[in-house]
């Protein structure tokens, strides 16, 4: 509705000036209609008013012939005159009727024309004149006539013109019984004439007469010349009133077509001036567009219907993209070329829905997948760098409503996103802070310095390793590996002690350097500068934990450990028992669980401080597997008629002579090959012929290759691949070996055995 | 190593490449990265180069190459005089490209000082460096390069 008053308004001269000159067409149009209307009735008028003139000479010649014939006695004169008088008198008589008060009468053609009422006083005056003549003639001419009767005079023919064409054939058929005499008439009239001759010369001279004498009432000396001289004033008469018409005529047209041009003419001025004011608007309109394209530093397109870029677009754009922008290109090949596969897909689908009508746009703003996108991309020396965009979606809407296009606004939020990622850091770094002060309260003060201990180790071994250059690709996968295993191992203590924010940034650390070993082939140095970045927040989180141990602990009075139990003192309880319980206990809660768990750890007092730690390493990662593979959900265990509380045993013996057993031991669902061999292939980690092809002792070995895991998704607690082949390799640091038992849905069993003899 | 992310580390590397690249059409390769700290190779070759930052940021950024690389460079850039100085005065060229790089990078809160170069024994950098400087190893031809980082935002 705005849009059409806008319209209107931009246009108003111009539709005024359309709507004057279409009404003063319209007017010229009307008048020059009911000119034309009235010059055919003119011209049927001047027409029959000069064949007035003549009928009335035709009448008095046919009454002079009419008379020699009868004293002739020439039957053949007689009738060919008493012909002519009949169609002279009533075709006379009924022109002037018709002149007189509007009637059909017979045309130049011999067809019936509605002759009109004469229109000027003066055309009625002559007419009125030549009715007091012509009255009296009549009345002798009627004897002589084929009928005593009076012209037709009814409604039928009198009234209304005729259009329908039956009733034009009808009225054509009556005047020419009118004005024709039929068989019958003839032979009465002839019977007539030779009964009484004298009558019917008497009749006829008193006709002859009449129509040779003068009348009174007029100034010619005959009657039959003041009839041919009305006639022809009124003729005249009529040609004037023609002549008037199409002097009017004339004007009109002239006025008409001087008005058309004159408003051409403003017209052409209006709209020239009001084109030219539009394109100083739009030149300045684009100057400005052209001029916010090339400042603006955000990337902005629009995107239309088909997903194509529009012909304009910001100069940034390409910049920001990183890529060459074709105008009227394909927008999706250059997302897809930059963006990770599922974020592409999801992005495809979220513009699918902006496009369309169904919802609306308001709602789906939070779906928009395309916020801080990691992106790879190549700087002019082949360098690649991650750098982070995001892309934001509004509809275009046209004047009637509908989705035209999609704006696109892209920016480089690089800088941002780094931003955030190190205020987390910070606020980890806080975190941390404060967590330790909670450990330092519950008085594990110990085992917080044994950790962190543990912990510096840790990342020097990483750094050692990362410091060996690196040629080959596979040589930076082996040392990622390696990497992981380290974290991941880090991760599980810092989960034992409840330090989240150590064991959160160990688990970003783990998917990163996951995500890294994905697309082994192309691992380069680039990445292991990513990597040292990541092992420098691992640094600047243990000094600081570091820092506040040794700070809060001189403040409490707690001293350096001396490194765990002396030799030969005996406990009921490890308090490793506790932080293995409850993490168990915490992944049990995370993944909707169950379960009581059992430790017995009193034989690790005895082990060496190394061997001690290395078997917490190992019971964290058997208790991770345990809570995520083995343990199943309530329901499940239910249905397979077991306690809904899954059970969780570990225990160290000492079978004398320096050899151990350290066992893990669950009564969840097992390890099944048939259900490996089916995860491995919809991983394609095997091939399903290769699945079958492996014995299930060699299906079930798999699980202690690197990068392999039986979840669907990975989370904090599992699903990287790194935990079973970790476990592996420590205990074959330890010089011992382990044994794997189980049986679906009922145990797995983790058995190692260790020698503390060289 | 506060306040300076892995982009900002890029910078200084790119430079390095760039340097090579517009020399020798052929960039500089990242072997590895690691933190100078413990017991991990020093990174200091025969002759180094560095810039000292000041204003909102401090620390140095240095470059250490062995002779032969550098030798090799200048062999490539078609120069007769290869002695010392002139190895030293390539060194420092390059510490200027990563210098003009920085400025460019960091905007003019960065105060750069004139690139400073000298022949060092292979422990040098572990000594007058911060604990935890990022080394990033580095690759022409056959040669090894460092670049080590150590910087931080001081505003």
């Amino acid at each position: 509705m705005d849009s059409n008053r806008s319209v209107f308004s931009k246009y108003r001269k111009i539709i005024f000036a359309v709507i004057l000159f279409m009404v003063a067409d319209a007017i010229v149009i009307g008048i020059n209609f009911y000119n034309t209307f009235k010059a055919d009735e003119s011209a049927v008028s001047i027409n029959l008013s000069g064949r007035q003139r003549m009928m009335s000479q035709r009448m008095t010649k046919a009454l002079l012939t009419l008379g020699v014939s009868m004293e002739a006695g020439d039957e053949d004169g007689i009738k060919t005159s008493l012909k002519e008088l009949t169609l002279a008198v009533r075709r006379f008589d009924r022109t002037l009727m018709g002149f007189r008060d509007g009637a059909m009468v017979t045309g130049g053609d011999d067809n019936p024309v509605y002759l009109t009422q004469v229109g000027t006083e003066k055309s009625r005056q002559f007419v009125a004149e030549t009715y007091v003549i012509w009255k009296p003639y009549m009345e002798h001419l009627k004897p002589l006539l084929n009928s005593d009767r009076d012209s037709f005079s009814d409604n039928y023919l009198n009234a209304t013109k005729l259009e329908d064409p039956a009733r034009l054939e009808d009225a054509k058929k009556r005047f020419q019984a009118e004005e024709n005499f039929t068989d019958e008439e003839f032979r009465r009239k002839l019977e007539y004439i030779a009964s009484n001759p004298e009558q019917f010369k008497e009749e006829l001279r008193a006709a002859v007469a009449f129509a040779l004498e003068k009348n009174p009432t007029h100034s010619e000396p005959q009657n039959n010349r003041a009839v041919l001289k009305l006639m022809n004033a009124l003729t005249t008469d009529l040609e004037q009133v023609a002549s008037h018409r199409a002097a009017i005529l004339r004007i009109v047209l002239v006025v008409g077509i001087v008005f058309a041009l004159i408003n051409f003419g403003y017209t052409v001025i209006i709209s020239i001036r009001d084109l030219m004011a539009g394109d100083r608007k739009l030149s300045e309109a684009r100057q400005e567009t052209i001029e916010i394209l090339a400042t603006v530093r955000e990337g902005l397109f629009l995107l239309d219907k088909n997903k194509k870029i529009g012909t304009q677009f910001s100069e940034s754009l390409p910049d920001i993209l990183r890529r060459e922008i074709v105008p009227d290109s394909d927008f999706l090949p250059h997302l897809e070329a930059i963006a990770p596969r599922n974020i592409y897909e999801a992005a495809v689908d979220y513009i699918d829905l902006l496009l369309g009508d169904r919802v609306k746009e308001a709602l789906v703003v939070s779906l928009n997948p395309l916020i801080n996108v990691p992106i790879l991309v190549t700087d002019p020396r082949a360098n690649t760098q991650t750098r982070y965009l995001s892309f934001f979606f509004n509809r275009v809407l046209s004047d009637d409503q509908q989705i035209s296009h999609l704006l696109v606004t892209v920016q480089d939020v690089t800088d941002k996103v780094v931003l955030t990622q190190q205020i987390e850091q910070a606020k980890n770094l806080a975190k941390i802070e404060v967590e330790t002060l909670l450990r330092l309260a519950s008085s594990d003060f110990e085992a917080l310095q044994r950790f962190i201990d543990n912990v510096g180790k840790s990342l020097a071994q990483i750094n050692e390793k990362m410091s060996a250059a690196h040629d080959e690709a596979r040589d930076r996968l082996h040392t990622l590996n390696y990497i992981m295993r380290i974290m991941h191992g880090i991760k599980g203590e810092a989960a034992v002690l409840g330090i989240e924010a150590l064991e959160s940034y160990a688990h970003s650390c783990e998917e990163e350097l996951v995500s890294m070993r994905e697309d082994e082939q192309s691992l380069s140095g680039d990445q292991m500068l990513r990597v040292a970045v990541l092992l420098e927040g691992f640094y600047q989180r243990h000094s600081s934990l570091a820092q506040i141990v040794a700070r809060l602990g001189n403040a409490l009075g707690k001293t350096q450990p001396s490194g765990g139990m002396p030799d030969g003192m005996t406990a009921q309880k490890h308090p490793f028992a506790d932080h293995i319980a409850a993490l168990a206990q915490r992944i049990a809660a995370d993944h909707g669980k169950q379960v009581e768990v059992s430790c017995q750890f009193e034989k690790f007092f005895s082990l060496p401080k190394a061997t001690t730690k290395e078997l917490q390493d190992i019971s964290i990662q058997l208790v991770r597997n345990a809570m995520t593979h083995g343990i199943e959900m309530p329901d499940e265990r239910t249905q397979h008629n077991k306690p809904s509380i899954g059970a969780l045993s570990l225990w160290c013996e000492y079978l004398g002579h320096g050899q151990y057993t350290f066992t893990v031991r669950d009564d969840g669902c097992g390890i099944v090959p048939d259900r490996l061999r089916k995860h491995f292939v919809k991983k394609n980690i095997l091939t399903a012929a290769e699945a079958d092809a492996l014995s299930d002792q060699e299906i079930a070995n798999r699980i202690f290759q690197p990068g392999v895991s039986t979840v669907e998704v990975a989370d904090q607690d599992s699903g990287h691949g790194i935990g079973l082949d970790a476990v592996l390799e420590k205990v074959r640091g330890m010089g011992g070996y382990m044994l794997v038992k189980s049986r679906p849905n009922q145990f797995t069993e983790f058995n190692i055995q260790f020698s503390t003899v060289l | 190593m506060k306040g300076i992310n892995e982009k900002d580390i890029y910078t200084f590397v790119d430079a390095v490449s760039a340097f090579f690249f517009q020399v020798t059409e052929e960039k500089v390769e990242i072997k590895t990265a690691y933190l100078l700290e413990g017991d991990v190779p020093s990174a200091t070759f025969d002759l180094t180069s560095y810039i000292t930052l000041s204003g909102d940021f401090s620390g140095r950024i240095y470059f250490s190459a062995p002779r032969s690389m550098l030798t090799h460079l200048l062999l490539l850039m078609g120069e007769q005089i290869r002695d010392n100085d002139r190895l030293l005065d390539t060194a420092g060229e390059i510490a200027n490209t990563i210098s003009g790089n920085a400025r460019r990078h960091f905007g003019e809160t960065m105060e750069i000082s004139v690139p400073t170069t000298q022949a060092t024994d292979p422990d040098w950098l572990k000594t007058v460096v911060s604990p935890q400087s990022y080394v990033i190893l580095v690759k022409w031809k056959q040669y090894r390069a460092s670049v080590v980082v150590d910087i931080q935002r001081t505003a």
